[in-house]
């Protein structure tokens, strides 16, 4: 629907033209002529249709053209174990990300070889929060198994995600090598990076304006891996402790806390990948409103995927991926009757299957299906009235479908 | 084994057979066996090529892991590493990653995405030809990447 509109048009030819730029395509990247620096980038433009709610934008009725994610990077090493990294991207996916242009990451990174085997490191800057497997680079669709990532986990259209993708400060990180085994470790400690929908989330959608402060965040991974990755294993915790200060007098002050670990598992053999990975997310929530008591809540997320390389530029995904907003009401029906919204507000159950064809080299298709029980992770920006108790049940719908295709060139 | 790694062109294939003919004919057979099998793998062997820096033959597996996947930087003698390769698909990038590396050809096109998307790493610059490749290696200072021979 909204390439009918003026901006949705001049979105399309912009990216279109960019796409253009590219059919004359440098060499896989540009070299800057100085040590090792180069320039590399990508353009992305999606595709999102849904059978109901709406995903990225308008995705109802003719879909929604709002997922354009498009970067530009620049690496050196000013000396040889000195790394210099910055990239900025411009992102939109409707009421989900309205960020438009960001500073993605930059960062200096310099890596200290202790022994043969052994190795430390720091870097500071903007850093990407080490989470997961995919969360470091996951606005390049290079770097995902389809279009979208697991949503229970690697949220892109809560407010949450602003947070969970960078922060600024630095970040220690090791790595020791016993011959086909590697373990490594990393911690980051930095400055939250918050957008009015993450001060939402972070204060549980009851706190109205406000900042947020407080102690630095805290992310450790740990990881071991066998054979450059045929099997990787990593624990992830990250830790949030925040004051709330309302923006109007009206509002309370408050504090959240927020723990969550994340295990990862992964598989690689020739033609297949598995991979599963399970968080929980613990939250401490007091204040906010007047007289406000302690709020504990846990919510459960986690997916299992399968890979299969069919054929050389070819990859199929399979992939089952479930989000409880509180892991002892999976159902939904406690919190159902505690807050008046429907059940699928609280869960969301999603079934993938997706292709993805690299169908000349630095360029890629990638196209999935999701057969979709649940509505926990919809924006509520895209679905206005969802938190609704008095129009929810007229603007959603707990059982949908939803498609999307997305290219993509680089260099 | 060291026959399939010799064994570069025809000729010198039909030389050592020749010279093979005055054994026993038991140890006869089973060497040429033994070549045969080996050459129906590859006639060839895929190699680090560090260019003018000469040999790099004395490189561990796991130290040409260290290189091949951006972790290490610099030469033991302080120069920086540059490193080239062919594009993921070519034949010879393939045998290199399985053969001399040990892995996938797809674990190293990962983990160089993630490196540079998320600014923590460089990944080794692209070419189009073996000849490309050995003439980068040449003419940069610290470059290495990989030949047939």
């Amino acid at each position: 629907m909204l390439s009918t509109t003026p901006r949705g048009i001049a979105r399309v030819l912009g990216t279109v033209t960019g796409l253009l730029i590219g059919l004359a395509p440098p060499a896989h990247a540009i070299d800057l002529g100085f040590r090792d620096f180069q320039m590399h980038g990508f353009a992305s433009q999606g595709y999102t249709y849904t059978s109901a709610n709406d995903f990225f934008g308008n995705s109802q009725g003719a879909g929604s053209l709002e997922f354009t994610e498009l970067g530009l990077n620049v690496l050196g090493h000013p000396l040889p174990n000195l790394l210099f990294a910055v990239q900025g991207l411009y992102r939109d996916t409707g009421g989900s990300d309205e960020n438009d242009f960001r500073l993605d990451y930059a960062n200096l990174d310099l890596s200290l070889p202790v022994s043969d085997d052994l190795t430390f490191g720091v870097r500071g800057g903007r850093v990407k929060n080490p989470f997961g497997f995919y969360n470091e680079a996951r606005d390049a669709i290079w770097t995902r198994p389809g279009v979208l990532l697991p949503q229970s986990i690697y949220f892109d259209s809560l407010g949450l995600r602003t947070s969970e993708l960078a922060s600024d400060g630095g970040l220690l990180y090791g790595r020791y090598r016993f011959g086909d085994h590697a373990f490594t470790t990393e911690l980051t400690i930095s400055e939250l990076i918050t957008d009015p929908t993450t001060v939402d989330f972070i204060t549980g959608f009851v706190a109205g304006p406000g900042t947020l402060s407080g102690r630095p965040l805290l992310v450790g991974r740990a990881g071991y891996e066998w054979q450059e990755g045929r099997f990787r294993l990593l624990f992830t915790a990250v830790d949030v402790d925040q004051d709330f200060e309302p923006s109007s007098p009206q509002g309370s002050p408050g504090n959240a806390k927020i723990f969550a670990p994340l295990v990862s598992a992964q598989v690689n053999l020739e033609d297949w990948s598995f991979t599963g990975e399970y968080l929980r997310l613990d939250s401490d929530r007091s204040g906010f409103t007047p007289g406000g008591v302690l709020l504990e809540n846990t919510s459960e997320s986690y997916y299992l995927q399968a890979q299969y390389r069919f054929a050389p530029r070819w990859s199929a995904l399979a992939r089952y991926d479930a989000l409880f907003a509180n892991s002892d009401d999976h159902d939904g029906s406690a919190m159902a009757r505690a807050t008046g919204l429907p059940r699928h507000r609280f869960y969301a159950k999603d079934l993938t299957f997706g292709l993805r064809w690299e169908f000349l080299d630095d360029w890629l298709v990638a196209a999935e299906y999701h057969n979709v029980d649940g509505t926990a992770w919809l924006s509520p920006i895209d679905n206005p009235g969802i938190n609704d108790p008095a129009r929810v049940r007229e603007v959603s719908d707990g059982h949908w479908d939803l498609f999307t295709i997305m290219f993509s060139y680089r260099f | 084994m060291h026959l399939r790694s010799t064994a570069g062109d025809r000729l010198g294939a039909v030389n050592r057979g020749r010279r093979l003919g005055s054994l026993p004919f038991g140890v006869c057979a089973a060497v040429l066996t033994l070549w045969c099998v080996g050459a129906g793998a590859a006639d060839t062997r895929v190699v680090p090529y560090a260019g003018s820096r000469g040999s790099v033959t004395s490189l561990t597996r796991t130290e040409l892991r260290d290189i091949f996947f951006a972790r290490q930087t610099k030469w033991p003698n302080g120069d920086p590493i540059r490193v080239f390769v062919l594009p993921d698909r070519h034949p010879l990038h393939v045998r290199f990653s399985k053969e001399v590396l040990g892995v996938y050809p797809y674990q190293l096109r990962s983990t160089w995405d993630r490196i540079l998307y998320s600014g923590t790493g460089i990944p080794p610059t692209v070419v189009n030809t073996p000849q490309e490749v050995r003439k980068r290696a040449d003419d940069t200072p610290g470059g290495i990447g990989y030949a047939e021979e």
